[in-house]
């Protein structure tokens, strides 16, 4: 196939079909556009999860008659260990100011006693502790005569690895449906495109044109297809994402400590060279049926 | 297509290649005891013999729906025979692939009777289209769709949109499309079919310039006006049957015209 006379002849094709085509390649791009925010959603949790189990932190809560000798030595240990970045004693009314602080609760708890609230021991464990190895520290913790309970955030992390997987089954999903729309869609668009120009690729055939030299324009007009479409998608996405992410960075930043990210560059490149092939398969398919000329 | 690979007959299949000494001394197309079916009980050509050598003129006549087009059809592959043979230059062009065939057609210029042009491209598109199959430089595509149109005496009209083109300039660009590669064989079906008899003698002389210089072509009208005014080999098909003579009306061997177009 000669691939400057097929460009040629795909930019007049898309020249004279451009009603079409802007009509597809909008519908397209709302597509791209789900699969986009999806991909997005799953990239802010998945940033989200990250930096939660990097910055590992465990709990210990010491009995109310817990030795202060015991405490002392127990945060000895703690220090020794090399996992362990900081320990923090939280007494029983640093933990009621805390909670009053940050619950904004209104004045019936406010007349809790300081004795509800456990005195504890606030471990921060070092950048990279996996979580296997934050439990492990955890479940031997537990066994010191002053803690009472340890709280090591599992629950946490099982449910955020829940959401993960649920995301990215969602995304998945959706990314099967993008695809089913663009090769139902550039396929249609192609068929309708390649009826339209039926003549053209009769001259062409009885010239002597191979199946190659007919098909490759529309190939590369449904590449350009999913391309464009995916391409208009990252764009509003970004555009949303710019407008969106002063506002919502800083309440996100206050609740999970993380800040919002945008698609990656791999991502995009995935997205936009999907596109084109999904597009340049979806036409390729569509046109075959026509050459028997 | 087949799947299968693409065969590329000989080298005079090949485009801009000329036919070697001992090709050129075979007649260029041999239809041996050729049958066509549509319906199996009615051949549209029934045991059809026929060989053409290179450089001649040949007539197809007979009434609408005798089987011209199908024995022109069968030569450019758009439909394969029955039973028998069609030779091109020595090769059975029935046993090609599906991938052959456009080789086939590269040696070939087609003109038919509804010009098959293209209304929305100018006329140098038209007629470039069959170069650019044959991914030839820009370059010299201009100077031989120039030069084609000259002869089809349409020069400097190569700007023009198509559709504001008369009748008998359409047909004229069909032909400047069907000669611009070059062929071995150009295969006219009905293309005086569209035009007034003034129009069509026009047409028919271009043909008869373009054999002049080589090229075999075979003309196929049921125009008998046309074909009493020259001396071209004819051969007629009736019911499926081929009758032929080898100078024209004069030397028709039944009782005059009647009997051949019906």
């Amino acid at each position: 196939m000669d691939v400057k006379s097929a460009m040629t002849r795909a930019r007049r094709g898309l020249r004279e079909e451009r009603r079409l085509y802007v009509v597809a390649v909008t519908s397209l791009a709302v597509a791209f556009l789900c699969l986009g925010a999806t991909l997005l959603g799953v990239t802010n949790l998945d940033a989200a999860a990250t930096r939660w189990g990097h910055s590992g932190r465990i709990t210990l809560f010491l009995k109310d008659d817990a030795d202060p000798q015991d405490i002392a030595q127990l945060r000895v240990v703690l220090e020794g260990l090399g996992d362990v970045s900081e320990v923090t004693h939280v007494t029983p009314e640093q933990a009621r100011a805390s909670f009053l602080e940050e619950a904004d609760v209104g004045a019936d708890l406010g007349s809790l006693p300081s004795e509800v609230f456990p005195a504890s021991l606030e471990v921060t464990l070092v950048n990279g502790v996996t979580r296997e190895r934050s439990e492990s520290i955890a479940s031997r913790l537990g066994q010191f005569r002053a803690v009472s309970d340890v709280e090591s955030y599992r629950g946490w992390f099982e449910k955020l690895d829940h959401l993960l997987w649920g995301a990215r089954m969602l995304a998945a999903g959706l990314a099967l449906l993008v695809v089913f729309c663009v090769v139902a869609v550039i396929g249609n668009t192609i068929r309708l495109a390649v009826a339209r120009r039926r003549q053209e690729i009769e001259v062409m055939k009885l010239c002597g044109a191979t199946n190659g030299f007919v098909r490759g324009p529309f190939v590369l007009e449904g590449m350009f297809q999913g391309f464009a479409s995916a391409l208009l998608a990252v764009l509003a996405l970004l555009a949303g994402y710019l407008a969106l992410h002063e506002p919502v960075d800083s309440t996100l930043a206050a609740l999970t400590g993380s800040r919002i990210v945008f698609l990656s560059a791999w991502t995009m490149l995935a997205l936009l060279l999907g596109g084109a092939l999904i597009g340049a398969i979806g036409s390729a398919l569509s046109v075959r049926r026509y050459l028997s000329v | 297509m087949q799947g299968t690979k693409v065969v590329r007959p000989f080298p005079f299949f090949r485009a801009g290649a000329r036919a070697s000494q001992p090709q050129l001394s075979k007649p260029i197309l041999v239809l041996e005891d050729v049958y066509k079916f549509f319906r199996p009980d009615q051949p549209t050509l029934r045991g059809v013999n026929l060989l053409v050598d290179r450089g001649e003129f040949v007539f197809i006549t007979g009434p609408s729906g005798a089987g011209k087009s199908t024995l022109l059809k069968l030569v450019y592959r758009e439909l394969t025979v029955d039973e028998g043979r069609v030779l091109f230059c020595g090769r059975d062009i029935g046993r090609l692939t599906d991938g052959s065939v456009p080789f086939l057609r590269r040696n070939l210029g087609i003109v038919f009777q509804d010009f098959r042009i293209i209304d929305h491209w100018t006329v140098f598109e038209n007629v470039a289209v069959a170069l650019e199959i044959l991914s030839i430089p820009q370059r010299l595509i201009r100077s031989r769709v120039a030069e084609a149109l000259e002869r089809v005496g349409l020069a400097g009209r190569g700007p023009e949109q198509t559709s504001n083109l008369s009748g008998g300039e359409k047909q004229r660009v069909a032909i400047a499309r069907a000669i611009v590669p070059e062929p071995a064989l150009i295969l006219a079906d009905e293309p005086t079919g569209n035009l007034d008899p003034h129009l069509a003698i026009d047409i028919l002389t271009l043909f008869e310039e373009i054999n002049a210089t080589g090229t075999t072509v075979l003309f196929a009208t049921h125009d008998h006006s046309l074909i009493s005014k020259r001396d071209h080999r004819l051969v007629a098909i009736d019911e499926g049957r081929v009758v032929e003579a080898q100078k024209g009306l004069k030397h028709w061997p039944g009782s005059g015209i009647h009997t051949l177009v019906g």
